[in-house]
């Protein structure tokens, strides 16, 4: 049995030495995830589009005591006590002001863009400079107040050809002249050896991955496409999706399963956590990315509803009748979702049954309460 | 006496002539330079009016000698009627921000003939032996 055992692991170990294409393995599960880019269309527009940007963020679900959490205690030496005090409505009103403000930057999301194509832009041949060195001379505009992505940045081929650098030396040399805090010049080995990164993922730090994936690399580059995208799918086969929420994260990830539309696994959590509200918002966003659903004008103005309304972040004691017409409309528009375009019928229905019970129930016991305080 | 900040001190008289040159920085046996703007009868140990840019001379793990050049204020003090000195030149006729100066093709075609010659030696020699 332990012979078996061992040759099983060894020839899984010889697998992943041995594989020269793109794919990662996942040594515990042996499955393998394939990356997918953002390289037919340019998803950036509708990324962008301000319906979509509301849609992602809402669906984010910020819960201020993990947005403002201590992350590492680095850069503070000693940790500052909290301050107490006393504020008139007013001045707790600017309070939240700032922090709903501190909380937008602190969630602003890495964009989804289309990758990089390869420039080829030959400014000058003269073969008369060849032999004059065997080194390559690099030119840095180092001028004040110009942004990385527009730097003249060219270089000397020992063959003579004057031409501007490609994507990778571009950013070498922008970081050494211009170094941001964080980003290496050598890539970190979590991202260049797969053996590291695949542990980090078994151990579920997606959001170190990400946080740290989003410092290294641009986000139209090819390689952070393929780590997030790695990352993104890993997560959704395992549904751990409360790790990204109120994170920054949360959003380019709901973007990244609909633009590739696998958001049944979201759809299924959403709906067994009883957020139907969630839910729809969730068809408006596949809505807006592919345009494919049958109900669009009763998603719409369910979508127009919802988004004034406080985000949920627990269950609610008691309902309203404003409430219960919005949750019963919200079901309906999910279960058409599912009859029409879901992949994972039977499991969804069936989450979709449980959570109509379980809200009738809350309904009853509501309307109960309200009849013995003699509202009704 | 203490060093000069690398952005320069700035002072300097307006009428008397300027002049971009490199500036050794590096320590024995590792040399590295400043590309600045300086009075031309100023030495190079003395404070410079600006500093314009660097030049790396030894090539790095990639085979790259790094060239960082400042264009605006390059730009401003050659406006100014500042002189250049030949190796300066040279780095920005690289860059094709100048005409190639003619001692980089002088340099060139001088390494390629010692390039030349080398190999009809070496095959000299081995047809002999």
């Amino acid at each position: 049995m332990s012979l078996l055992k061992f040759a099983r692991n060894n020839t899984k170990h010889v697998f992943n030495m041995h594989n020269d294409t793109q794919a990662i393995f996942i040594s515990s599960r042996k499955l393998s995830l394939v990356p997918s880019f953002y390289d037919q269309e340019n998803p950036a527009p509708k990324f962008f589009s301000s319906g979509v940007q509301t849609l992602l963020k809402r669906l984010t679900r910020p819960d201020f005591a993990k947005v403002f959490r201590k992350r590492a205690n680095t850069n503070y030496p000693v940790l500052k006590t909290p301050i107490y005090k006393f504020l008139t409505d007013e001045e707790l009103n600017v309070e939240r002001e700032n922090a709903n403000k501190s909380a937008d930057r602190l969630l602003q999301m890495p964009p989804a863009v289309k990758v990089n194509e390869p420039t080829n832009d030959v400014l000058s041949k003269d073969p008369a400079l060849v032999g004059y060195d065997n080194s390559t001379y690099m030119f840095t505009d180092i001028t004040f107040g110009i942004d990385n992505a527009h730097r003249i940045i060219v270089q000397r081929s020992p063959d003579g050809t004057l031409q501007s650098c490609d994507y990778e030396t571009r950013k070498r040399l922008n970081q050494i002249y211009f170094p941001m805090q964080g980003r290496k010049l050598r890539e970190p080995k979590v991202f260049s050896e797969t053996e590291k990164f695949n542990s980090l993922l078994d151990r579920e730090q997606y959001e170190y991955i990400l946080d740290r994936a989003c410092v290294q690399y641009e986000p139209d580059e090819r390689k952070y496409q393929e780590l997030t995208s790695i990352t993104y799918q890993h997560l959704d086969m395992h549904s751990k999706f409360n790790l990204l929420r109120s994170t920054r994260h949360f959003g380019p990830m709901a973007f990244y399963l609909t633009w590739h539309k696998s958001i049944d696994r979201l759809m299924l959590e959403l709906i067994q956590n009883g957020t139907v509200r969630e839910a729809v918002l969730l068809v408006a966003l596949r809505q807006a990315i592919h345009a494919d659903l049958t109900n669009e004008d009763t998603c719409n103005t369910l979508v127009s509803q919802i988004l004034p309304r406080p985000i949920q972040q627990t269950k609610p004691d008691v309902l309203s009748e404003e409430d219960i017409a919005l949750d019963t409309k919200c079901t309906e528009c999910v279960d058409t979702y599912i009859n029409t375009n879901s992949t994972m019928k039977s499991q969804q229905a069936l989450a979709l049954q449980g959570f109509r019970e379980y809200y009738q129930q809350m309904v009853d016991i509501s309307r109960g309460l309200k009849k013995a305080h003699g509202n009704v | 006496m203490p060093v000069p900040p690398a952005s320069g001190t700035g002072r300097y008289y307006a009428l008397a002539a300027k002049s971009i040159r490199l500036i050794r920085q590096g320590c024995t046996n590792r040399p590295f330079f400043h590309i600045s703007v300086t009075q031309r009868k100023r030495l190079n140990s003395q404070p410079v009016i600006e500093q314009l840019g660097s030049y790396d001379p030894m090539p790095n793990m990639n085979n790259e000698k790094l060239v960082a050049l400042n264009l605006e204020r390059l730009k401003f003090w050659l406006g100014q009627g500042a002189h250049v000195t030949p190796p300066v030149a040279e780095l920005l006729g690289l860059s094709g921000f100048f005409p190639i100066h003619p001692r980089s093709y002088m340099t060139a075609w001088r390494n390629r003939r010692a390039e030349k010659e080398r190999l009809e030696k070496e095959e000299t020699a081995q047809s002999t032996s």
